[in-house]
C-alpha cells in the first residue's frame, strides 16, 4: 500500500477538483486546494473547507501560473500535484518542472517524456504507424516539397474513390498549426496547387514553418475512446473498456458519453462492432506498451461508417468522462470503481493489484454534461445567476457538480460554463436511456441573467440526443 | 602704435602657450610671463626706439623659448594644440596651399554638414613656359576656428555620405583625392544612415577607389578619421595626433567611471602617453608614411611658411603615388629613384601627369591592398613553431595553386562546356516534344483515376521508417549552463506583454533563451550557436595559435589579457572555423563577447583576414558571426584602429572574387568593427537580441549631450535605417542560414 504521508495539491477547480479531493479522502491522503477570487463560491473550495478546514485552502491569482502553484505546493508541504484536466494536465514542461525541480514532487499523471511524445500529433501518428495501427490516411510527416504534396493529394483522391467514398475531401493543414488554424479542404485535385500554396504561405508567415500535412477528411464518423490505466512500472497496463463520445456540440465539444462504445447486443451495425471495439482496445494497449505508459490515459479513435477505426490522438491525462467507464466496470466483481483514485494510487507508486481478467463490464453508462448554453445558437455560453439546481437522488445516478445546491450561484465568466456531470447506469442500453430521460425530467435547473431572461441550458438537447445513442 | 600691435600679438602667443601647457607650471612660461609683464611696466617710460628694441628682444626670446618648449611637449599638450581654436583649419589650407578652389555643397553654416568640407581645387605647376592646372578633389573635416556650427569637425553620417559621393565623383573624373583628417571622432548618431553604417560604406568604397588618395592627418580621432582616411599615401602633421580614442575616453574606460563622474586629469595625461598617438609614434609603427614638420608649438593660420611646406609635401606624395603606378616599369622605377633624392621644394617644379588608366588603377588597388595588409603584422603573437609556420605557408601556396587550377582554369572551361551542352539540350527537347506530342495525344488514357497500390501505401504506412517513429527533434545539442538552475526568470517585457515567469531550464534549454510569450531574446552564449547552428562535429578551428598581444606595452594590460585567456580558454576574441551547414562548407569567423568584450585588435584582424583569404581560395561562403563586439581594442591604439580599413579591404577583395559575405549580429555590436568590415556587408542580419550602433548610450550622452531614447540601438532600429537586412529568431538561425546559402551569393561559390 502507498504511504499515507503523501499530501496532494489539487491544481484545478470545479467538479474535477472535488472528485480529486474525494478520491484523496478515500485513499486516506492529505490534500490541499487552490482557488481564485472568482471561484470563492465554487463547490471545490467549499468541499476543501468542509473536509480539511481553512488550512487546506490557498488562494492564487491564476490556475495557470506555475510559479504560484509550486510555491503554494511548497508552502503547503505537498508531496504530489494533481493537475486534473485542462490547465497543466498535458503540459509536459509543467510535469517536468514538478519532477525535476530542486525540491521534486510527484506529478500525478504520466511521466513528462510520455506526455511530450504523445502530445505531438505527428509523432503519435508515426508511432502508431510503426506498430501498424491504422491512422487517418495521408501524410505522417510535414511535407515541404510541392510535387510530393501533390502526389499525396492525388493518391488520396484515388484511394478514397477506391474505398467507395462518394464525396472525397482532402485536408491541407499547416503542420505547425492547431485549433483549426491553417486548415483548408479541397474537393478536387485541380484546386490543390492554389490551396497548397495558400496554406504553405500562411504557415510560413504564422508559424515560421512551411510544412503541411495532407490528410483524408472523414465524415459521419463515431468518436470512440479507450480508457487505459497503468502503474508506474510501465508493464502493468490495463484497459477499462471503450466509450462512445459522438454526441458533440458544433465546436466538437463532447456533450454525452456512453460506455461501452457500441452495443451490438441491442443494436444492429453495418459492420462487426465487437471486432472494432476489440481492435481499438488491443491497438491502444499495444501502443501504451510500446511507450511504457505509466498512468491513466485515453486513446481517441474515429470509426468510419464502414467500421474502419483510425487513431486520432492520445490524451495523457484523466478525462472528464472517466466516471462513465468506472460506472460499468467491476474489479474482481466489485463495483464502485474510481478511476481518479486509481490514478492517484498508481502515480504514487502503488501496484495495480489486479490484472485484465479481474476487470469485467456490466450494463451501460451514460454521462450527460449539463451546461448553461444555447444549443440553438451555436452552443453560446449563457452567463447569469443560478437560483435552483437540484438533482433527484437515485441509486443508479452519480451527480458531480461544484454548484452549491443550497444557495444562488453566479457563474464566473472566467472559466467554462460547465455546471454538472450526471452519470446514469442501466442494466442495458434501453434501461439506461429510460433512466437518463427520467433524470433529465426530474432535475431542476433555473436561473436568470442580468436582463432577467431565464437560464438557457442544453437539457433539451441532451434529451433529444438520448434516443439515438450508440446508433450508427 | 606698431609696438602696441606687436605686444598684443605676443600676449596672444603667450595665451596660446598657456592654453597648450594647461595648468602645468613651467620655468620658461613663467619667464615669458614676467618678461612681458616687465615690458608692460617699462614701456610707458621708454622712448619709441627703445620700446621697439625691447619688443624685438622680447620677440626673439619668444622664438627661442617656443623652440625650447616645443621639445618639452607631452602627448597631452599635442592634443591641446590640435584642439586649440587657433589651429590651422582646412579652410586655411585651401586658401594657402591650393591655387584656386570652389567649395562644393555648402558655405559656412549653409551646408548639409558644415563639419565636412569639400572643394574642387587646382594646383598649378609650371614646366618651362607651360602651365599645368592639376585638379584635385579636396575632402576633409573643417573644425573652423571655434565656430560652433562646425561641430568641432565631428562629422554627422550625412557629412560622411557627402564625402563619399564626391570621392565617387573624383573617381569618375579620374582626378586624385586629397583628404584632410581633422576630427575628434564621428558624431555618434544613428539616424538615416547610422554613423557606423555610413563609415563602413565609406571604407568599403574607398577600398576600391580607382584614383589615388593622399591623406593628411592633423587630428585623427578614431572612426571619424577612418571615414576619409583610407589612402595610398598617409602624411601626418608633426603636432597632430592619430588615435583609436581620445585620451579622456581611454581614461574613463580605464578608471571605469560612470556618466557624469570626473576622471582625474593625471590619468588622462597618462593615457595620452600610453595610446602612442603622436606623429612620431605613428611613423615608427608604420601607420603614417611621412611627417610634415610644423612650426614650433603647432601651425597656426599666420604660419605662411608652413603652408609652403605643406603644398610641397602634398604634391610630392601625390606624385609618388602616380609614379608608383605609372605604366612603364623601367621609367617608373627610375623616376621614383630620382624622386627620392629630390627635396620637396624641387618636387613642385617637376611634372608628373596625374592621370590613371585602367591598368594603372588595378595596380593602384593592389598596391593599396598590400600597403594595408602589411600593417600591424607584428602587433600580435604567433605562438606557432617556425616549422609549423612554414608548413602553413606552403599549404597556403598549394591551395592558391589548386584554387587557380580548379576554379580559374578548369572551372572556366567546365562552365563553358556545360553552358554549351545546356543550350544544345534545350534545343533538342523542343524538337523531341514537338514530335512526340501527337503520339502522346493518341495514347492518353481517359477514365477514373486508379489507385496505385504501391502509392496508396504511403497514405497508411509509416513513411521514411529510417528516420524512426519520433521525428521531433527534442532539444539542442548545446544547452546553456543557466538551464541547470531551478529558478523562475521574469521576462523584461512582463509589464507590456504580460509574459508569465519562465522556468530557467525551459527558457534556457528548450526555448533557447527566447520568451515563449513575447519572443524576447535573452542573451545566449556563443557556444550555443557553434553547436546548434552548424552540422554536428563539423567545426574545425584554424589559426587558433594567433594570440592577442600587447604591442604598445600598455601598462597592466598583459594581466587583463591573461585573465581573459584563462576565463575563455581562447587566445583572442576572434575564432575562425571551417564548418558545414546542411553539408555546405563555410568559413566562419566568430567575435566572442566574453573575451575582452569582443574587442578587435591586431590578432583578431589578422585572423579575420586569413579566414577571408581561405574562403576566397576555396570558394566557400563566409559567415561573420558577431556574438558581441565592443569596438576596437583601445589598448592597442592604432594597431587596432587600422584593422578597420585593413579588414574591410580584405572583405572587398573576397566579395569581388564572387564570395558570399554574411554578417550575423547577436548581442551588442558597436563601434569600429561595425563601422567597417562588418557594416560593409551587403547581407547583414541580426538576431532579435542584438543592439547595433556606433557608440553606446553613455558615450552619446557624453559627447553630444543628446539624451537618446531607449531601444535606440536595437535590431529593429537598425532594420529601419537599413543597416541590417533582416531580423532572425534565434531558434531559426540554422534554417535561415541554410536558406541564405541557397539563395544569396555570387556564382563563384563552390556549390553553385
Amino acid at each position: 500500500m502507498i504511504s499515507k504521508k503523501h499530501k496532494v495539491l489539487v491544481a484545478n477547480r470545479g467538479e474535477i477538483a472535488m472528485r480529486i479531493v474525494q478520491a484523496c479522502r478515500r485513499l486516506g491522503l492529505d490534500f490541499a486546494c487552490v482557488y481564485t477570487r472568482e471561484d470563492h463560491a465554487s463547490g471545490h473550495a467549499a468541499l476543501a473547507r468542509e473536509l480539511g478546514g481553512e488550512s487546506r485552502l490557498f488562494r492564487v491569482s491564476s490556475y495557470h501560473d506555475a510559479n504560484e502553484i509550486l510555491s503554494v505546493a511548497d508552502h503547503a508541504k505537498a508531496t504530489a500535484i494533481h493537475p486534473g484536466y485542462g490547465f497543466f494536465a498535458e503540459d509536459f514542461r509543467f510535469a517536468r518542472r514538478v519532477t525535476e525541480r530542486a525540491h521534486p514532487l510527484v506529478f500525478i499523471g504520466p511521466s513528462w517524456r510520455i506526455i511530450r511524445s504523445l502530445g505531438d500529433k505527428i509523432n503519435t501518428k508515426r508511432l502508431a504507424r510503426s506498430l501498424s495501427i491504422p491512422t487517418v490516411p495521408g501524410s505522417d510527416r510535414p511535407v515541404y516539397d510541392e510535387l510530393e504534396a501533390e502526389e499525396i493529394a492525388e493518391t488520396l483522391f484515388a484511394f478514397q474513390a477506391e474505398q467507395g467514398v462518394e464525396n472525397s475531401v482532402v485536408l491541407v493543414k499547416a503542420s505547425a498549426g492547431g485549433g483549426g488554424m491553417g486548415i483548408e479542404e479541397i474537393h478536387d485535385i485541380d484546386q490543390f496547387k492554389t490551396v497548397y500554396r495558400r496554406v504553405r504561405n500562411y504557415a510560413k508567415r504564422q508559424f515560421h514553418d512551411e510544412g503541411v500535412l495532407i490528410e483524408q477528411r472523414i465524415f459521419d464518423f463515431n468518436h470512440l475512446e479507450v480508457q487505459i490505466v497503468a502503474d508506474r512500472t510501465g508493464s502493468g497496463i490495463m484497459h477499462f473498456g471503450t466509450r462512445n463520445c459522438s454526441v458533440q456540440s458544433t465546436g466538437r465539444q463532447k456533450r454525452i458519453e456512453v460506455a461501452p462504445g457500441f452495443r451490438p447486443e441491442e443494436i444492429h451495425y453495418a459492420f462487426d462492432a465487437k471486432k472494432v471495439m476489440d481492435d481499438i482496445v488491443s491497438f491502444s494497449l499495444a501502443m501504451a506498451r510500446e511507450v511504457g505508459y505509466d498512468n491513466v490515459g485515453t486513446w481517441e479513435w474515429i470509426v468510419s461508417p464502414m467500421g474502419q477505426p483510425f487513431l486520432m490522438e492520445v490524451n495523457t491525462r484523466i478525462q472528464v468522462e472517466n466516471g462513465v467507464s468506472a460506472a460499468i466496470s467491476r474489479i474482481k466483481g466489485a463495483g464502485g470503481v474510481d478511476i481518479i483514485a486509481e490514478q492517484i494510487r498508481l502515480a504514487l507508486g502503488d501496484s495495480l493489484g489486479y490484472d485484465q481478467n479481474d476487470i469485467t463490464f456490466a450494463g451501460v453508462g451514460i454521462e450527460y454534461r449539463i451546461i448553461a448554453e444555447d444549443p440553438a445558437n451555436r452552443f453560446t455560453p449563457w452567463v447569469g445567476r443560478i437560483d435552483r439546481f437540484t438533482a433527484p437522488g437515485r441509486e443508479w445516478l452519480k451527480f458531480h457538480s461544484h454548484i452549491p445546491q443550497d444557495a444562488a450561484y453566479l457563474i464566473p465568466t472566467e472559466y467554462d460554463p460547465n455546471l454538472a456531470l450526471a452519470i446514469v447506469w442501466g442494466r442495458d442500453l434501453a434501461e439506461a436511456k429510460a433512466r437518463g430521460i427520467s433524470f433529465l425530467d426530474d432535475m431542476v435547473l433555473a436561473g436568470e441573467d442580468q436582463t432577467g431572461a431565464s437560464l438557457k441550458s442544453n437539457v433539451a438537447f441532451l434529451r433529444d440526443k438520448t434516443a439515438a445513442l450508440l446508433h450508427f | 602704435m606698431d609696438t602696441e600691435k606687436r605686444i598684443a600679438e605676443l600676449s596672444e602667443r603667450l595665451g596660446y602657450i598657456r592654453d597648450i601647457f594647461g595648468s602645468r607650471e613651467n620655468a620658461n612660461i613663467t619667464l615669458l610671463t614676467s618678461k612681458l609683464h616687465e615690458f608692460g611696466e617699462r614701456e610707458p617710460l621708454a622712448s619709441p626706439q627703445e620700446a621697439a628694441r625691447l619688443v624685438q628682444q622680447l620677440e626673439d626670446l619668444f622664438v627661442f623659448l617656443e623652440k625650447k618648449l616645443d621639445a618639452e611637449l607631452s602627448a597631452m599638450d599635442v592634443v591641446r594644440i590640435v584642439r586649440h581654436p587657433h589651429r590651422v583649419s582646412l579652410k586655411d589650407i585651401l586658401e594657402n596651399v591650393y591655387d584656386n578652389y570652389t567649395e562644393i555643397g555648402g558655405q559656412d553654416e549653409y551646408s548639409i554638414d558644415p563639419g565636412m568640407l569639400i572643394a574642387r581645387a587646382y594646383i598649378t605647376r609650371r614646366r618651362g613656359d607651360k602651365v599645368h592646372h592639376q585638379p584635385v578633389m579636396v575632402i576633409g573635416q573643417e573644425k573652423g576656428h571655434g565656430q560652433e556650427f562646425r561641430n568641432g569637425g565631428s562629422v554627422k553620417p550625412w557629412g560622411n555620405a557627402k564625402a563619399l559621393q564626391y570621392m565617387k565623383v573624383a573617381e569618375t573624373e579620374k582626378i586624385p583625392i586629397h583628404t584632410f583628417v581633422s576630427t575628434p571622432g564621428a558624431f555618434p548618431v544613428e539616424d538615416y544612415p547610422g554613423a557606423a553604417q555610413q563609415i563602413a560604406r565609406n571604407l568599403y568604397e574607398m577600398a576600391g577607389l580607382k584614383v589615388p588618395v593622399v591623406s593628411v592627418i592633423s587630428e585623427g580621432g578614431s572612426g571619424g578619421a577612418e571615414a576619409i582616411g583610407l589612402s595610398d599615401a598617409r602624411l601626418m602633421f608633426s603636432h597632430g595626433y592619430y588615435s583609436v580614442i581620445s585620451p579622456e575616453g581611454a581614461a574613463a574606460i580605464e578608471a571605469g567611471t560612470r556618466q557624469g563622474q570626473r576622471v582625474p586629469p593625471e590619468l588622462i595625461t597618462a593615457c595620452a602617453e600610453r595610446l602612442k598617438m603622436t606623429a612620431r609614434d605613428n611613423l615608427s609603427m608604420g601607420y603614417v608614411d611621412r611627417i610634415i614638420q610644423e612650426p614650433h608649438l603647432g601651425a597656426r593660420p599666420y604660419h605662411y611658411d608652413f603652408f609652403k611646406t605643406l603644398r610641397q609635401e602634398i604634391i610630392r606624395a601625390t606624385d609618388q603615388v602616380f609614379l608608383s603606378i605609372a605604366g612603364m616599369k623601367f621609367f617608373r622605377a627610375m623616376a621614383l629613384g630620382r624622386h627620392k633624392d629630390v627635396s620637396p621644394a624641387d618636387a613642385e617644379n617637376m611634372y608628373v601627369r596625374w592621370t590613371v588608366d585602367e591598368a594603372a588603377a588595378e595596380r593602384l588597388l593592389w598596391r593599396r591592398y598590400r600597403k594595408y595588409r602589411c600593417m600591424a603584422e607584428n602587433a600580435f603573437v604567433d605562438s606557432r613553431s617556425p616549422t609549423k609556420r612554414l608548413y602553413a605557408n606552403v599549404q597556403g601556396v598549394v591551395w592558391s595553386g589548386y584554387s587557380f587550377l580548379r576554379y580559374d582554369f578548369l572551372g572556366k572551361q567546365e562552365k563553358r562546356l556545360s553552358k554549351a551542352l545546356g543550350e544544345v539540350e534545350g534545343e533538342l527537347r523542343v524538337v523531341v516534344d514537338k514530335m512526340s506530342g501527337s503520339l502522346r495525344k493518341m495514347t492518353r488514357r481517359s477514365g477514373p483515376a486508379v489507385c496505385d497500390a504501391e502509392k496508396s501505401r504511403m497514405l497508411t504506412e509509416l513513411s521514411q521508417p529510417e528516420l524512426g517513429a519520433c521525428l521531433e527533434d527534442w532539444g539542442w545539442s548545446y544547452i546553456s549552463p543557466r538551464a541547470r538552475e531551478d529558478r523562475a526568470v521574469t521576462c523584461p517585457n512582463m509589464k507590456q506583454s504580460g509574459c508569465p515567469d519562465l522556468w530557467a531550464p525551459d527558457l534556457f534549454g528548450d526555448f533557447a533563451g527566447v520568451c515563449s510569450h513575447c519572443g524576447h531574446h535573452f542573451p545566449m552564449e556563443y557556444q550555443w550557436y557553434l553547436h546548434n547552428v552548424f552540422d554536428p562535429d563539423s567545426l574545425h578551428e584554424f589559426n587558433a595559435e594567433i594570440e592577442a598581444g600587447n604591442p604598445l606595452d600598455y601598462p597592466g594590460f598583459v594581466d587583463k589579457l591573461e585573465e581573459a585567456k584563462k576565463k575563455t580558454g581562447r587566445k583572442s576574441s576572434c575564432l575562425t572555423y571551417e564548418s558545414r551547414i546542411d553539408g555546405k562548407k563555410i568559413v566562419v569567423a566568430v567575435l566572442i563577447a566574453p573575451f575582452r568584450g569582443g574587442t578587435v585588435g591586431a590578432a583578431e584582424g589578422e585572423k579575420f583576414i586569413r579566414a577571408l583569404a581561405r574562403a576566397r581560395k576555396r570558394h566557400y561562403p563566409f559567415l561573420a558571426y558577431v556574438h558581441g563586439t565592443a569596438g576596437i581594442r583601445i589598448q592597442e591604439s592604432l594597431n587596432g584602429l587600422i584593422q578597420m580599413p585593413r579588414v574591410t579591404m580584405a572583405v572587398r577583395r573576397y566579395i569581388e572574387a564572387g564570395g558570399l559575405y554574411l554578417v550575423l549580429y547577436d548581442t551588442n555590436s558597436y563601434a569600429g568593427p561595425v563601422a567597417s568590415f562588418l557594416g560593409c556587408s551587403p547581407y547583414q542580419f541580426a538576431i532579435r537580441s542584438s543592439n547595433i550602433g556606433f557608440a553606446g548610450p553613455g558615450v552619446i550622452k557624453e559627447t553630444t549631450g543628446i539624451d537618446i531614447p531607449p531601444n535606440y540601438h536595437n535590431a529593429y532600429q537598425a532594420l529601419t535605417r537599413g543597416h541590417v537586412q533582416g531580423i532572425w529568431d534565434r531558434r531559426e538561425v540554422r534554417k535561415n542560414l541554410k536558406n541564405a546559402l541557397l539563395t544569396i551569393g555570387g556564382r563563384n561559390l563552390y556549390y553553385r
